[in-house]
């Protein structure tokens, strides 16, 4: 998709793009980047010095200490953590991919009857969040026998997954040309042929930016994982975080941000390499 | 060639295709959502604790939950904030999402720093808020007394208006990004050469959002908007955090009641009653921007595609 | 059989079980161990594991104490444990769920009256509950009313904990007191003066299930105030809960500000960085600040110049505290309860438990009147504070049942809110009980 940033900007000069542009940007930028930069810092800290902030100030440390990042790593389950979400995640983000995809397909393209409320229904999803959901789901994940295992999530994070993911892959189907399916359905492909050799292939970006806000949300999810999931060494990074640095009523602050890091890494990592796909293919969404 | 079976033919047939094609999604709502609702939708009309499955009460939960000054303080404040967090995340993330469409060097650097906040842990964030809310050693108010500009601590959580407009604070702080970068895709589909007609004609920039850009994305707004909406509405983890409801309840949501109600206190059948509460609302955001979304489609001269 | 003491004091000394004297405590235990499982009446079944969930601890010793036990009683009995850690708030929804779903750990240890949120869906325990009260010198009256459910025990009361006034004594001092007062009027004085002194004192006014629920209680009772009477009736409504509730606001207009938002975690973080001169909590201020006294020297100063005291006594007359009591119970969808209750009983056993009472540093305090000769007692006066408190405790629900009814309306901080409504300026004393007693008579109906 092409970026209009460009456009008009010729128009503008420096100084009034100062005030205009890099001035309030800087502000917002500093207030969204500030909390982060702010748990980098207490990552490092001293622990003597988190609760001192007369004699060390807070805005930074002249003692940087590895050993919150180092009980982390080494004195807890960590690794074994971080590897349970990105497992969960990446699984619930593939069958939700994969289920998006052929109700994306069906409703822009196939058109069968009453696809069009179809469509609509299926954002009646988020009228049922997980925080109502989770007591009779705990109910029914018991009675399916997945209490416990990382399943537990795998399959229920894609009714939260699914709905967002058709939206945007349905935005994305619609700007691919029916002419080129016309042809296929002449030549006597199959839908399902159709599918996988034309419309997929063109639908990469729109499949990235999708499988990104998947990620993100399965990374991000507390109640279910919370609630689903007992063992120690079957926990997700966030509920792990929480239950392994607090000793009671006392909170290990270090280790605690330094958990909070490490374990935003990997999707920052993603992001990183990807946003640029996520911003073009939301634009290729919303395109109608 | 009138020669295809019926299996052919019905293999074409859109209604059968369709079947299976939505089969896989339908199946996980169907099993893992719809189910689970319908229990939860007959439990608010039972008794049940936990440990006990309960007995049928019709609308006795509800009618207790009506005239509870608790709920009624919840419903109150996840109104106010659903709606003061959602209008100044759609004004904060608008403006951003303007600056983010202007060419800057590092351009994409910016456009991924700004989608930090959307990408760490809910709770972890909010655990690093609670720290910055402090009441003894919050980071803000260390600046500001060595600022000069107040003399003690700021009492963030632990004052009601105080506590309220925190959390509305992390709330925008967490969800600007995400409508931030879905608008800048919007506005990056408006064609530049728009602009460049409307610049021939005279029109000021002011002139120019008012009139090109901002109905252009209106449909854009709607879906980003009804998304935010409904999440900021059933928002759990970040109040849970940071004040748990407090102080005296006066920043508990209704997410958050109904955990405390259906766990904490073990009534099941009233928790299930204040979370089926919340539907109602949930369903008008919906129709409002499904409809108003539907009202745009057709100013454009699009077909109700 | 007979008590052996257990005398390494180095090892309290040094504010708990280090890795060598855990290793010896282990090899100590072994011994014992294997002769009881001889003798043990409850026989686990075949194959059996157990898996337990508790609280994670609030000092590291006590839980390395309660590992060792664990570590001993595979040893004895072949039946591995493993043991889950939660914090404290998160173990009663665990239980909740797992006690609606009929599957998870098999025991649980968790707080108040947990038990009785499900009384139908613990494992009987009696048989274990008298041989151990016959053995040990009998049960305090609070364990007995936490344990029982319509007369058959459903829980094993495995300890408390004890939450006492924690204070500096240098700062109460220049305030122009020697010690805590101990009648509720001179409290509010000595609060005053360490206000004036701007050395403030803070109690939790935010959701904080164990501090804050503490205090409230104890100034509710200790006025009088009540939420229900004997009969389960909603009583709150009265002008002794006025009085208190008075009490109560003119005692935080001392504290430190925002004691509104703390949780449990709050005073302990105030206090070890000098913030605030008085607080109430368990012994685990003590304990933190004895672990970092050899690191940090301001650790070490907290450590020298702070002490422990018992609440002071209201009007009422005689002493109105709330300790936890920390109930271990077995689920009956277990596949094992024999060895549950083998396990329980070896907690309770006195090889067992004296060392582990001792590896806590008085962070719990005995069910049972025999153990009141652990020497953990004498170790160090700041800590024999804590020795009775089990004998001294009111239970949940104050004069009513320990039930359900009690659980819930602790869960839902039917008392605390209406307290942190008034000390923070939110309601007027009569509005607050007429919110308090609605919640009350539907939990209590």
């Amino acid at each position: 998709m092409t970026d209009h940033s460009e456009g008009m900007s010729y128009l503008s000069t420096l100084p009034r793009r100062l005030v205009t542009l890099y001035l309030p940007l800087s502000i917002i930028v500093i207030v969204l980047l500030f909390p982060f930069y702010w748990m980098a810092v207490t990552a490092v800290k001293p622990k003597e010095h988190l609760l001192d902030l007369e004699s060390h100030n807070p805005y930074w440390t002249l003692s940087p200490t590895l050993e919150h990042i180092h009980a982390l790593l080494f004195e807890t389950d960590y690794p074994l953590w971080l590897w349970n979400t990105m497992f969960i995640a990446v699984a619930a983000t593939v069958l939700s991919l994969a289920a998006s995809v052929l109700a994306a397909y069906a409703i822009t393209r196939i058109r069968y009857r009453g696809a069009h409320w179809v469509g609509g229904a299926i954002f009646l999803a988020y009228l049922v969040p997980p925080s109502i959901l989770f007591i009779p789901l705990a109910t029914v994940v018991y009675q399916y026998g997945l209490f416990d295992t990382p399943f537990a999530l795998i399959l229920t994070y894609p009714t939260v997954l699914i709905p967002f993911s058709t939206w945007l892959l349905m935005g994305y189907f619609k700007t691919i040309p029916y002419e080129l399916e016309e042809c296929a359905l002449i030549d006597g492909a199959s839908r399902w042929q159709i599918l996988r050799r034309i419309v997929v292939p063109l639908a990469i970006p729109g499949l990235i930016s999708s499988a990104i806000f998947c990620l993100t949300l399965c990374w991000n999810e507390f109640i279910y994982a919370l609630t689903f999931i007992n063992t120690t060494d079957k926990k997700t990074v966030p509920v792990a975080i929480l239950a392994a640095f607090t000793d009671g009523d006392q909170y290990r602050w270090g280790s605690l941000m330094a958990g909070a890091l490490v374990g935003s890494l990997p999707l920052v990592i993603l992001y990183a390499f990807f946003v640029e796909h996520y911003v073009s293919a939301m634009t290729g969404a919303v395109k109608e | 060639m009138n020669q295809t079976s019926s299996w052919e033919r019905l293999r074409s047939n859109r209604n059968w295709l369709g079947f299976w094609f939505m089969l896989p999604a339908a199946a996980f709502l169907l099993l893992f959502l719809v189910y689970p609702l319908g229990l939860g939708i007959w439990l608010s009309f039972t008794d049940s604790r936990i440990g006990t499955p309960g007995e049928y009460v019709g609308v006795e939960n509800y009618e207790w939950i009506i005239e509870d000054p608790k709920f009624q303080t919840a419903v109150f404040f996840t109104i106010l904030y659903t709606l003061v967090a959602s209008a100044i995340k759609f004004a904060v993330g608008l403006y951003l999402a303007v600056l983010l469409n202007q060419s800057m060097p590092l351009k994409a650097l910016i456009r991924a720093l700004v989608l930090i906040p959307f990408i760490v842990p809910t709770v972890l964030s909010a655990v690093a808020f609670w720290w910055i809310f402090d009441p003894q050693f919050s980071i803000i108010s260390w600046s500001l007394k060595h600022l000069g500009l107040i003399d003690h601590n700021i009492n963030f959580l632990g004052d009601v208006v105080n506590a309220r407009a925190s959390v509305i604070f992390a709330n925008i702080w967490r969800g600007v990004p995400f409508i931030a970068i879905s608008l800048l895709a919007g506005l990056q589909t408006v064609p530049a050469s728009l602009y460049e007609a409307a610049t021939l004609d005279g029109a000021s920039r002011w002139q120019m959002f008012r009139r090109i850009t901002y109905p252009l994305l209106t449909p854009i707004v709607a879906v980003v908007m009804t998304f935010s909406v409904l999440f900021t509405f059933t928002d759990f983890q970040l109040i849970k955090v940071l004040t748990n409801g407090g102080p005296a309840g006066s920043t508990e949501l209704m997410a958050t009641m109904s955990y405390n109600t259906a766990i904490l206190g073990s009534r099941i059948g009233e928790g299930a009653a204040v979370s089926t509460a919340m539907v109602p609302f949930l369903l008008a955001a919906i129709m409002f921007s499904w409809f108003g979304l539907q009202r745009r489609r057709w100013q454009q001269g699009e077909s109700n595609d | 059989m007979t008590e052996r003491k257990f005398t390494r004091r180095d090892a309290l000394k040094a504010g708990g079980a280090l890795a060598g004297a855990g290793a010896l405590q282990a090899a100590h235990l072994a011994a014992f161990a294997q002769a009881w499982a001889q003798s043990n009446q409850w026989k686990p079944e075949k194959g059996a594991k157990l898996q337990l969930l508790r609280w994670k601890r609030f000092v590291q010793s006590e839980e390395d104490g309660f590992m060792a036990l664990v570590a001993a009683f595979t040893k004895a009995t072949g039946v591995p444990v493993s043991v889950l850690n939660e914090s404290l708030d998160d173990v009663q929804p665990k239980a909740s769920v797992a006690a609606n779903t009929g599957q998870g750990p098999d025991i649980f240890w968790g707080l108040y009256s947990l038990p009785h949120l499900f009384p139908t869906k613990c494992v009987d325990v009696s048989d274990v509950a008298e041989y151990l009260g016959k053995k040990y010198g009998g049960w305090d009256n609070a364990a007995q009313i936490y344990g029982k459910s319509k007369g058959r025990w459903i829980d094993i009361p495995v300890g408390y904990n004890g939450n006492v006034i924690n204070y500096r004594k240098s700062m109460i001092e220049k305030a122009g007191f020697k010690e805590i007062p101990k009648d509720t009027a001179g409290f509010n004085e000595l609060m005053k003066a360490l206000k004036a002194k701007g050395t403030p004192g803070g109690f939790a006014l935010g959701r904080a299930s164990g501090d804050g629920n503490a205090w409230v209680h104890w100034a509710l009772w200790a006025h009088g105030g009540n939420l229900v009477d004997a009969k389960d009736k909603v009583i709150i409504n009265s002008p002794e809960t006025v009085k208190a509730l008075e009490y109560a606001k003119e005692l935080s207009t001392h504290f430190v500000p925002g004691t509104a938002s703390w949780n449990d975690s709050f005073n302990n973080k105030a206090f070890l960085s000098g913030e605030i001169s008085l607080t109430n909590n368990g012994v685990s201020i003590y304990a933190a600040a004895k672990a970092g006294a050899g690191k940090d020297p301001k650790m070490k100063e907290i450590m020298e110049d702070m002490d422990h005291s018992l609440w002071p006594v209201g009007p009422v007359g005689k002493p109105t505290e709330f300790h936890i009591c920390y109930p271990m119970l077995a689920m009956k969808y277990s596949k094992f309860p024999q060895a549950c209750k083998a396990f329980m009983a070896f907690t309770m056993e006195a090889d067992n438990y004296n060392k582990w009472l001792e590896a806590s540093v008085a962070y719990i305090t005995h069910p049972l009147a025999a153990y009141d000769a652990n020497p953990v007692w004498k170790s160090d006066p700041k800590l024999s504070i804590v020795k009775d408190c089990g004998r001294r405790t009111l239970t949940a629900g104050g004069l009513g049942s320990v039930g359900e009814k009690a659980a819930s309306a602790l869960a839902d901080f039917v008392v605390l809110d209406m307290f942190a409504s008034v000390c923070t300026d939110r309601a007027s004393a009569k509005d607050a009980i007429a919110v308090a007693e609605r919640q009350a008579r539907r939990i209590y109906r």
